[in-house]
């Protein structure tokens, strides 16, 4: 028995680390490469280590920033993604109650028909999309970036699914005791969906962040944009002028602030929050 | 909850401040991404120092087209002025997008042909009306490794400027391992100026002609050096490769040069694209063009703000040349300072102005498409020559008769309507 | 209280559906609208009826059905070879996080996670260098002759190794998630039973985790459907367009040098949306059938 143990630890062990490994060279050499001068980059090949550091890569972009704010811009994507994120939270937790423990007719049906329309690809849509915004007078203001995205379904669907493990009884004991819909959901569900809550938190605050291409369709005023849409102008030239050093350093800048909210976030969504009674199939 | 009230209430306020465009500044748009930008920041900066009545406001945008066809569907936001690609040109007027210069040119008579270069003025030129005003022409252009030039003897290749296909497959068989003559950089805009050499064209009776013998000589010409194990292998960086030194030439932009400037040890110049003979030779090349979009909202004070505000690029765009583009205004290509830049190559002799080509056919961004769906196939061996000659065809074609069905349609039903 | 119970699932599904109609299904009727349509993104739609989904799906001749069957192919391609590497790799690294003894896992995690957060051309950057030819590892390593951005089966290999790379710290985190929320009196008590780690991972986690895993593979599959820029940036559809994908053509179609040609991309789009349709409702109905 304790040998068991033991093995699959072991077993585990290698497992992880193998495959850490292989998943953290391929980041670890794009981070060596932004200290990298372009000479380097050309001769050398696939290095771990630099033979010169030089931090020119990062001095250019600042510089290149200049008529760019890059500190405006982490404080605009902190605030998109921060006012986003709680929004969400908000939006899916009561929507998920709605989908998984009310009952109403059609509810299933509602449900997958919204669902199987966001699965439609968007392509064309930019362009009414873009209309309505203009419409609600949201071009140049960070509604444009903060309300749309709380229409989407993935999230309300993962909720839902969390939501269905949860056994009815909880809520009809609770219902015998007097207590209402929103009751229920504030004091029994929202505490034990916590865990998976914050993951979708995680989701919409990075997907918030990362997202480009939306920000400079409704931005036309540089000093209002998020980081990523706002490093994107650099890239893209790093990218057509193949500047490789500086391409890494402006994405190696553009994943700290997710980088360092993920390493925090992450102890609440697996603290041993235990649900007890147990998400069961 | 009341977390999510409040929140509600914050929006409500949010979108009361809506925004309102300021009008007394001119909304300048330009895909001017990273460097090329700060340069044109650095422009209009110094033009709003001299006070101007309408200020500029430059907006960068990465994905300006896009952009623009929301804001032009809409029907608000529209920018007062930008900057667009040549081959944007006929399709943009074709469909009513732009405002003609007439009006700028009266505010500022020295915005006239006589003081640009040719090819960059009359890209947006369309059936006598001007369109556009240019700030510069971007090539394909061809750098050499001064010192593999060397080391293969072949100098002497450069003293017409002009290097040929025979040139190049005189090294056959005669290079070291790793070692290439040229790579695939930008092929399908090299293809494009092979057209010219040819004398050939891409219409015939403004009809697309992909399929055409100028087109399968141009490609089995390119395909030959390849055949021969003179150009980089495909789906190999051609382009890093000839930054690490293992490359003669590269067939990519006047703007690369920035780029290539890097490296330290690659000693290189620039010359012309490739050719058959040195007599005949051309360069693919493109143009940024300062243009209006269609907004009736644009006021006749502010279109003389713009005028102004070209006026000043004109005298003053030296700055552009930094960008590693070649200016078009012949103010400041003919001052000396410009010929500390490269590309002052291009506009040395009259020749060598002649040789930039911009394509301006109407449907040339499919031929485009099409060349840069299958010509690296084409020339690496991976399909067949004349298939891929019928099947470019048949993609333009099909593409040009689907494009433009609309726009019959649309008149057809205004007629029906009168 | 019959009253209450019948208004209060508005109160709680009312604001999403008010949300959902004006971000997403109006702008997708307007797409769907679109694909009856000639279109140039600019002037107005100009109906043609079913002709777009006729020269699409009928016409053999057209470049367009030639473009949509080989996206199709090429798009299903990579739906298989990656979905299930997206499923299995983050399930093992879940399991192997939760063992009880093992430390460190913030630490695994956050490096597992980090290549999702990169942006798409920087990976693609740094995976072109490690796999060129000339500077890079993988060829000097396996002593490879190929150029894999131009080679088959290679071309398709490094799209799958980016996608996987950079794809699976989400589902990793939702595994979490949900083997976190198992009762752990289950594992003790199946200890107890004797049973091995493997027994139980297949009769105590698997079981447990069944929403979770249906959501995952609902939603990474859609996800995969709808992919386009990894082999945009790693081979550029090629060789002879054998890694290009649907979505590649549909956007090349609305939004590339040339007069948008929206109609056609439209109603490509549309049938890809009915492809994912129809294959998530049919993993979602046969997974929850067979856990339950």
């Amino acid at each position: 028995m304790l040998k068991k143990i033991k093995l699959s630890k072991y077993l585990s062990y290698l497992f992880l680390i193998v495959v850490s490994a292989i998943w953290v060279i391929p980041v670890l050499f794009g981070i060596v490469t932004s200290f990298r001068s372009q000479t380097e980059v050309v001769n050398e090949g696939f290095r771990l280590l630099p033979v010169n550091w030089i931090v020119e890569n990062y001095v250019a972009i600042l510089e290149n920033t200049s008529s760019a704010p890059i500190l405006q811009w982490l404080w605009n994507s902190v605030f998109i993604a921060t006012l986003h994120t709680l929004l969400v939270v908000v939006v899916i937790s009561i929507t998920g109650y709605g989908y998984s423990r009310m009952k109403f007719k059609g509810r299933d049906f509602l449900f997958f028909t919204l669902l199987g329309i966001s699965f439609f690809p968007n392509v064309v849509n930019l362009i009414p999309s873009y209309k309505i915004i203009d419409i609600l007078g949201w071009v140049n203001t960070p509604w444009a970036m903060i309300v749309p995205g709380l229409a989407g379904m993935g999230n309300i669907f993962l909720v839902r699914q969390f939501m269905k493990g949860i056994p009815m009884e909880l809520d009809e004991s609770a219902r015998v005791d007097g207590a209402s819909d929103f009751t229920i959901y504030s004091k029994i569900i929202l505490p034990l969906i916590r865990p998976v809550l914050i993951v979708c938190a995680l989701f919409s605050f990075t997907g918030s962040w990362n997202d480009f291409l939306w920000p400079v369709i409704v931005y036309t005023d540089v000093d209002k944009m998020p980081v990523t849409a706002g490093l994107l102008l650099l890239q893209d030239i790093y990218g057509n002028y193949r500047m490789i050093g500086q391409l890494m350093g402006s994405a190696i800048l553009a994943i700290i602030p997710t980088l360092l909210l993920f390493f925090f976030a992450q102890k609440y969504f697996v603290s041993a929050i235990n649900l007890n009674s147990g998400i069961k199939g | 909850m009341k977390k999510f009230l409040s929140a509600m209430l914050l929006l409500l306020v949010f979108t009361l401040v809506g925004c309102s465009s300021d009008k007394n500044t001119i909304q300048f748009w330009t895909p001017l991404t990273g460097e090329d930008g700060a340069y044109m920041d650095e422009l209009v900066d110094k033009y709003n120092e001299t006070d101007p009545e309408f200020k500029v406001e430059h907006v960068v945008t990465s994905d300006m087209y896009t952009k623009m066809y929301t804001v032009l569907n809409s029907g608000n936001g529209i920018p007062d002025l930008s900057i667009i690609h040549a081959d944007r040109v006929p399709s943009f007027v074709k469909q009513d997008l732009l405002e003609p210069m007439t009006k700028v040119m009266e505010a500022q008579p020295e915005i006239k042909a006589e003081n640009f270069l040719e090819e960059a003025w009359n890209a947006g030129n369309v059936e006598g009306t001007q369109y556009t005003v240019p700030l510069d022409i971007h090539s394909n252009a061809m750098y050499f490794n001064k010192d593999l030039m060397k080391k293969y003897g072949v100098e002497n290749w450069l003293d017409d400027n002009v290097v040929t296909f025979d040139e190049m497959l005189s090294l056959q068989g005669k290079l070291e391992e790793g070692d290439y003559v040229l790579n695939d950089a930008l092929i399908s805009w090299v293809i494009l100026a092979q057209i010219q050499n040819l004398g050939g064209s891409i219409e015939e009776g403004g009809k697309p002609a992909v399929n055409t013998p100028e087109m399968k000589q141009a490609i089995e010409a390119v395909k030959q050096l390849s055949d021969a194990g003179l150009m980089t292998p495909y789906g190999e960086d051609g382009y890093l490769m000839f930054q690490s030194g293992n490359v003669l030439f590269s067939t990519d932009g006047t703007w690369s040069s920035t780029g290539h400037a890097q490296v330290e040890g690659l000693n290189f110049g620039v010359t012309n694209i490739y050719a058959f003979e040195p007599s005949t030779f051309h360069n693919r090349a493109s143009s940024h063009l300062f243009s209006m979009l269609t907004n009736e909202e644009r006021t006749d004070e502010k279109e003389q703000g713009i005028a102004d505000f070209l006026e000043f690029i004109r005298q003053n765009s030296i700055k552009w040349a930094e960008a590693g583009q070649i200016v078009a205004s012949k103010e400041v290509v003919e001052s000396p300072e410009y010929d500390e830049y490269m590309q002052s190559f291009f506009t040395s002799t009259p020749e060598e102005e002649e040789s930039l080509y911009i394509y301006t056919y109407e449907h040339y961004p499919y031929i485009q498409e099409a060349l840069d769906t299958y010509v690296a196939d084409m020339i690496h061996g991976e399909i067949d020559v004349d298939t891929g000659l019928a099947e470019m065809q048949k993609f333009v074609e099909d593409k040009v008769s689907e494009g433009s069905l609309d726009i019959e349609n649309a008149e057809t039903e205004e007629a029906t309507e009168e | 209280m019959n009253n209450k119970r019948n208004f209060a699932p508005i109160f709680f599904v009312g604001p999403h559906i008010i949300l959902f109609i004006v971000f997403i299904l109006i702008p997708s009727i307007y797409g769907i609208y679109a694909s009856f349509t000639n279109w140039n993104l600019i002037s107005d739609p100009v109906w043609v009826g079913l002709d777009n989904y006729k020269t699409i799906l009928t016409d053999a001749d057209s470049t367009f059905y030639a473009q949509f069957f080989n996206g199709l192919v090429n798009t299903l391609l990579f739906v298989v070879f990656t979905v299930p590497l997206m499923i299995i790799i983050p399930l093992m690294i879940a399991v192997a996080l939760e063992h009880k003894e093992v430390k460190f896992t913030s630490l695994f995690q956050t490096l597992l996670y980090v290549p999702g957060l990169i942006s798409i051309s920087a990976a693609a950057l740094i995976w072109s260098l490690i796999f060129n030819k000339q500077l890079g590892v993988v060829n000097n390593l396996f002593g490879s002759e190929h150029v894999w951005a131009a080679t088959q089966p290679y071309a398709w290999l490094t799209i799958i190794v980016i996608t996987v790379w950079a794809g699976i710290g989400g589902n990793m985190i939702i595994y979490r998630a949900g083997i976190n929320g198992v009762s752990k009196d289950l594992y003790e008590s199946a200890e107890i039973d004797g049973a091995g780690p493997v027994r139980k991972f297949f009769s105590i986690t698997l079981p447990s985790i069944k929403f979770p895993l249906i959501y995952t593979m609902v939603m990474t599959t859609a996800g995969a459907f709808n992919v386009f820029a990894q082999p945009l940036m790693m081979t550029s559809g090629g060789p002879k367009q054998g890694t290009t994908v649907l979505m590649m053509y549909i956007r090349d179609l609305a939004f590339s040098h040339g007069e948008s040609i929206a109609g056609i991309a439209s109603a490509m789009a549309v049938l890809l949306g009915l492809v994912i349709l129809v294959i998530s409702a049919i993993q979602y109905y046969v997974m929850s059938r067979n856990a339950a």
